[in-house]
């Protein structure tokens, strides 16, 4: 297949797909390798800016997709008058922030930081599938931990976690960690040493 | 709330106790690191004290934090020696024990208000990416010929709208009314009363050719007698009003006779 039709393909594949496509998937379409499929999406990419249309291939959530010029907004939203999805609060915005790099993050734990109790707010985060559960932590009440899904990334336009701003104060947890249990000051002591008593108690049956 | 006759006071929202810390902090232009305890506290509770005064509910969290900054303050002033043995606090979202402590939650606070502020900006640039069904936010279906769109804001996704299709198109082969006739075909059960009472020798009444309690079976056993006693097949006897109907068999060289007389309930259509 020549090189423009391979870019027509991914175009019609991204046009059809109401989710990001991975390279890995586009290599499987045309039969060629991911690093392959990447540099004719990026071609594609590059063709679609510089022939004038109104659309664009972009890069989200680990994937590509196709979507509308961000200055032709202003005429769309006449076409689609009803702004559907309403803006998140920012106390779901701070939420958020916590548990993408705290995760996986229990309750307790974002509320520490946000010194607010948030039960409500994850529960709607939950909900609207920006976040989920995603295990339990071992210890009293085996609490639930909470990590951020790949529609975070998708509603935020993000490729990956490592597109977030750096934390000045400290160095952030490696993300597929299990146990996540950072050692800062704003785990409370008491806690720890229950769970430390915990796990001690367990190893011993 | 804050509402009297003519009379607005917009007050900004905190999200939390450290939230208003924040606020009082960058208000007075000063490093976390460098604020005074008794100085934010003093504004912390008259901030909670103007809050009281137009009647807002203060939420507990709020209260838990002058507390912890009252003994921050208190703790200041004491020689340090009396320190060493601290009670333990109860509520662990508040183990705040010293002015350190206090400060490097607040900037870690600080740190995640920002990473929100970055989302809330890259949550309006991608609002202005329009995609052709983005995860449920807006689904477009083509309707009629001429290109309209309409987006239905109910649909979470476009499942829904597939869904919905479905329910539509199987809602005509779905005819459940239509279907329960079906199972009692009037000829069927004029076949099977004709055959019941060959078998039998003798009359028999209505009833007992309804064999369910289905109102349609009944009503179609009524119509296939009707239909016989009309072309005399059989001969219908009601003894009163509301009476049990007996049914029986007309002899095969009586059904060609004109009309039988007798106390006969059948009609055919008089």
């Amino acid at each position: 297949m020549e090189r423009e039709q391979q870019k027509m393909v991914i175009e019609a594949l991204l046009f059809l797909t109401e989710e990001p496509v991975t390279v890995k998937k586009i290599g499987q379409v045309l039969s060629v390798s991911p690093e392959e499929a990447e540099s004719l999406v990026c071609e594609l990419k590059e063709n679609l800016s510089l022939s004038g249309r109104g659309i664009q291939v972009f890069e989200t959530a680990g994937g590509y997709q196709m979507g509308t010029l961000p200055e032709l907004a202003p005429h769309l939203e006449k076409a689609f008058s009803e702004d559907v999805s309403s803006n998140l609060s920012t106390a779901a915005l701070e939420v958020l922030a916590i548990v993408a790099y705290k995760q996986p993050v229990t309750r307790v734990e974002v509320e520490s930081i946000r010194g607010v109790r948030c039960e409500h707010v994850l529960d709607n985060l939950v909900k609207r599938k920006l976040i989920k559960i995603s295990g339990r932590k071992e210890g009293p009440g085996r609490p639930r931990l909470y990590s951020t899904t790949a529609d975070f990334l998708k509603y935020f336009g993000l490729k990956d976690l490592s597109e977030l701003p750096e934390l000045e104060l400290e160095s952030r947890p490696s993300e597929e960690t299990g146990e996540t249990l950072s050692r800062d000051a704003e785990i409370p002591a008491g806690v720890e040493q229950i769970k430390y008593d915990f796990e001690n108690q367990n190893g011993d049956h | 709330m804050a509402q009297q006759e003519g009379y607005t006071i917009k007050l900004p929202t905190f999200e939390g106790p450290f939230d208003l810390l924040f606020h009082l902090i960058k208000k007075a232009e000063v490093d976390i690191w460098s604020v005074s305890i008794a100085e934010i506290t003093e504004q912390y509770l008259a901030y909670l004290q103007s809050m009281r005064e137009l009647n807002l509910d203060i939420a507990s969290e709020f209260l838990v934090m002058a507390a912890t900054l009252l003994r921050l303050k208190s703790k200041l002033l004491l020689p340090r020696s009396n320190l060493i043995n601290e009670e333990e606090t109860e509520d662990e979202l508040f183990e705040i024990n010293t002015a350190e402590e206090l400060f490097q939650r607040l900037e870690e606070y600080r740190n995640f208000k920002e990473v929100a502020q970055y989302l809330r900006e890259k949550e309006e640039e991608q609002k202005k990416i329009f995609l052709r069904s983005t995860g449920g936010q807006k689904v477009m279906v083509l309707t009629g010929q001429e290109s309209v769109y309409t987006i239905w804001e109910g649909a979470q996704h476009l499942s829904d709208i597939m869904q919905r299709f479905s329910e539509v198109a199987s809602a005509k082969e779905y005819t459940p009314a239509f279907s329960a006739v079906e199972d009692f075909v009037i000829a069927d059960k004029a076949d099977y009363i004709e055959s019941t009472l060959q078998e039998k020798q003798r009359p028999m009444p209505m009833k007992s050719f309804v064999n369910g309690d289905s109102l349609w079976e009944i009503i179609v056993v009524f119509i296939a007698l009707l239909e016989m006693a009309r072309q005399k097949r059989v001969d219908l006897l009601q003894e009163c009003h509301f009476g049990p109907i007996l049914v029986s068999l007309k002899p095969k060289e009586e059904q060609h006779e004109e009309v039988n007389v007798g106390e006969r309930t059948a009609e055919n259509g008089h």
